[in-house]
Order: structure tokens, then C-alpha cells, then sequence
């Protein structure tokens, strides 16, 4: 089996279907997406800044890193989760889009650069816990820690513009919304379908 | 953002003509609407000349913009998250709420700043996109109570600094703040995106109907 037609079985699931279905599914997806990357990046930002010696100087650095980066990854879970219900709402083309496929490699290397500083500076954390900042290696491994991330949401938002949703989508129904949620009286305006905006 | 984005790739002053005749037809049978000022406003911004750059130069200016933006939503949420994190107790407990605060308060208080900034650029960008809608505006209303309830408590904190770190900072009230404060701002986000869907809110926005 090769990867498109498990690409394309993924997208014609029932759960790619009903998101891609919903009015609201996918843009509640998004919003989670964005507050998981802006979690993901923010505490990242702290510790890297710790290492580059930028803010929180003061603090040993692993209790610094102890009492972020667990949240970093409760984040990272919503984020990965959210990515991936998005992606199979459309893998196909996702996959052959040029900004998807930057963002998993700029993900791949930030994974690489974690492996490099457990692998480096991470070993003699004794040593520097109470300094300043990291030794050349572990600032420089912060640097390209935040220049990838940077590049993650440059990527990830460039997605958006360069795909267009849900080729497989079903039209919306145009007299569902929110204040059908709400059990409001409906207002005999249909709102626009999803093209329109 | 999908076809929204994707839509926007067209050459802009077509585009901004287009909108403009566009509403003007739609105009008539617009009497519902609850600002028809906003949406006026938005057609004349989107006709002055830094509008009409970055319409030019969309291709680039408004991801450049929202990335940035995006940058500057994550050191806000980072800041609050430990902030409220230290005053719930599950983070920064070795240090005082006021070492804490004043660690994450100017970062902040300067993402804020940066948000409104790229923020302004976005409205002048894509004005009828964002000024003639629901989200826009609850956002709004959202943002400025987040922002009130951090200046109060820098504030207050700056004031009653002892009282803060024995007594308030234990207190259930306080801890329930924290986390409400957490949730507007994750609302606000939330907000943000829908922006770009307005039309989940149904009669509720400004472009239903259309």
C-alpha cells in the first residue's frame, strides 16, 4: 500500500467526512490548533531565553525548564491532535503542498535539535544550572530552537492560504449555524456558504 | 482559513473596487444591519493609500502580518499561562508572586503592544474582512476586559504587595480568576479565527444575507 491511497483512505473516513461536513468542526479545530502552537511556542520562548540568557537569569535553569516544558507538552498534544484532524480532512492535498511538507521537516528539525542538546549541553547541566546562560553550544541550540518555530508558524499559516479546504466537501447546508445550536428562531437570512468568505 | 485566504491572491485594487460595487448593491437590502457606519468606515479605509498598499502586496504583507501576530499571541499566552500557573501554585512556587509578575508582566504588557500594532495593519489590510464582522468585534470587547483585568492586577498587586502574597494568592476567588482569565484569552483566540468564518454566527453577522 502506498502512501497516497492511505492518504485517501484517511480522507474518506467517517471522521475526515463529518469534520469536513461541519460548519463548525473545522474552524473550533483551528482555533485549538492556534491556542496549542501559541503554548507550544510561548513556553518554549521562556526557556530558550533562559538558555540564551535573556530573561529569567536568576533561576536554575533545570527547575525553570522542570516547571515549563511539562506544560509544553500538554500543548504540544492539542496542537499534534488538532494538526492531525485537520490533515485527514484533506491529506491528498495536503501532502503534495509544498508549505506542509516545509512545516513536517522544520518539525523534524526541532526534534533533532532537542536530541542534540540532551545529547551536548543537556549532559553537563550541573555545571551551568545556576548561570546566566548556557554554554556557546546550548545558546546557539536555543537561537535555532526559536528560528525553527518561527518558521513553523510562518509555514503553518502559509498552508492556509495555498490549500483550498475540504475539494471533497459536501456543500454546507447553508441553514445550519449557530443559533440553530442555540435553539435561536431562525432569522430567514441564510448565511453564506463556506466559498463565499 | 482556506478559501478565504486562497481568494485573496486576486490583484487588489480589482478586488477593492469589486468589494466596494459589491456593497454598494448589497447596501439596499442591508437595513438590518446593526452598523452600516463600520461598514462604511471599512470601504473608505480600504480605499486610503497604506490600505490599498498592503492590498497591493497581500501576497505576502498578510501572512508576513499574521505570522507575526501569531508570534506575538504565543508570548502572550506563555506570559499569561505562568502568571496564572504561580498564582494556582503549579509553577514558579519557589519564587514570590511579584518576582513571577515581574519576569512575565513586561513581556506581556509588550506583546499586547505588539498585537495591537499588527493588529491595526490587519484592519487597514483587509478592512470589510474584519471590521464588518461578529467575531471582530466580541473579540474587541474580549480583549479589552483581558487587558483591563491585567492592568487591575498589576495594579493592585503593586499596592497591596504583602496582602497579595500571604493572604490573596491562597484564596479560591483568586485562583478561579486565574483560571477565567486564562479561558477570555483563550476565547479571544478562538474569536480571532472565526473572524475568518463569520458566518457560523448566522443573523448574528454583519454579512449575513449576502
Amino acid at each position: 500500500m502506498d502512501i497516497l491511497s492511505i492518504l485517501d483512505w484517511l480522507q474518506r473516513t467517517s471522521l475526515a467526512v463529518q469534520i469536513r461536513d461541519s460548519l463548525f468542526t473545522f474552524p473550533l479545530l483551528e482555533s485549538a490548533h492556534v491556542i496549542g502552537l501559541a503554548l507550544v511556542f510561548g513556553t518554549i520562548t521562556i526557556v530558550d531565553l533562559r538558555l540564551l540568557g535573556v530573561a529569567s537569569t536568576h533561576r536554575s535553569f533545570q527547575r525553570l525548564a522542570a516547571d515549563t516544558l511539562k506544560w509544553t507538552w500538554v500543548a504540544f498534544a492539542l496542537t499534534a491532535l488538532t494538526g492531525s484532524l485537520m490533515f485527514i480532512t484533506n491529506a491528498t492535498v495536503y501532502f503534495h503542498n509544498a508549505y506542509f511538507r516545509a512545516k513536517v521537516v522544520l518539525l523534524l528539525l526541532s526534534a533533532i535539535n532537542v536530541a542534540v542538546f540532551e545529547l551536548t549541553v543537556g549532559r553537563t547541566v550541573q555545571r551551568w544550572d545556576q548561570a546566566p546562560s548556557a554554554p556557546r553550544l546550548g545558546r546557539a541550540i536555543a537561537a535555532v530552537s526559536l528560528l525553527i518555530w518561527v518558521a513553523v508558524i510562518v509555514t503553518g499559516r502559509m498552508i492556509g492560504f495555498t490549500t483550498t479546504r475540504a475539494s471533497l466537501a459536501e456543500p454546507t447546508p447553508v441553514e445550519t449555524n449557530f443559533e440553530d445550536l442555540l435553539g435561536l428562531p431562525a432569522s430567514g437570512q441564510a448565511p453564506p456558504t463556506q466559498q463565499s468568505k | 482559513m482556506q478559501n478565504a485566504d486562497h481568494s485573496r491572491s486576486g490583484t487588489s485594487r480589482q478586488f477593492c473596487i469589486l468589494h466596494f460595487a459589491f456593497c454598494i448593491q448589497a447596501a439596499g437590502s442591508l437595513s438590518s444591519l446593526p452598523a452600516p457606519v463600520v461598514r462604511q468606515f471599512a470601504l473608505w479605509l480600504s480605499t486610503t493609500p497604506p490600505s490599498v498598499f498592503i492590498q497591493e502586496h497581500n501576497s505576502w504583507a498578510i501572512p508576513a502580518i499574521q505570522s507575526i501576530h501569531i508570534v506575538g499571541i504565543a508570548l502572550v499566552m506563555g506570559s499569561v499561562l505562568l502568571i496564572n500557573l504561580r498564582i494556582l501554585g503549579w509553577a514558579w512556587a519557589d519564587e514570590t508572586l511579584r518576582q513571577t509578575t515581574s519576569r512575565f508582566g513586561p513581556w506581556l504588557t509588550g506583546s499586547l503592544w505588539l498585537l495591537l500594532a499588527t493588529g491595526i495593519l490587519m484592519v487597514i489590510g483587509e478592512p470589510v474582512r474584519e471590521l464588518v464582522t461578529f467575531s471582530f468585534w466580541l473579540k474587541m470587547a474580549l480583549v479589552a476586559v483581558g487587558a483591563m483585568v491585567a492592568a487591575i492586577f498589576q495594579r493592585t498587586l503593586q499596592r497591596h504587595e504583602r496582602r497579595w502574597e500571604d493572604t490573596l494568592v491562597h484564596r479560591r476567588s483568586i485562583k478561579a480568576l486565574a483560571i477565567l482569565t486564562f479561558l477570555i484569552w483563550a476565547c479571544i483566540i478562538v474569536l480571532g479565527r472565526l473572524i475568518a468564518y463569520d458566518h457560523v454566527w448566522g443573523s448574528w453577522s454583519p454579512s449575513a444575507g449576502q
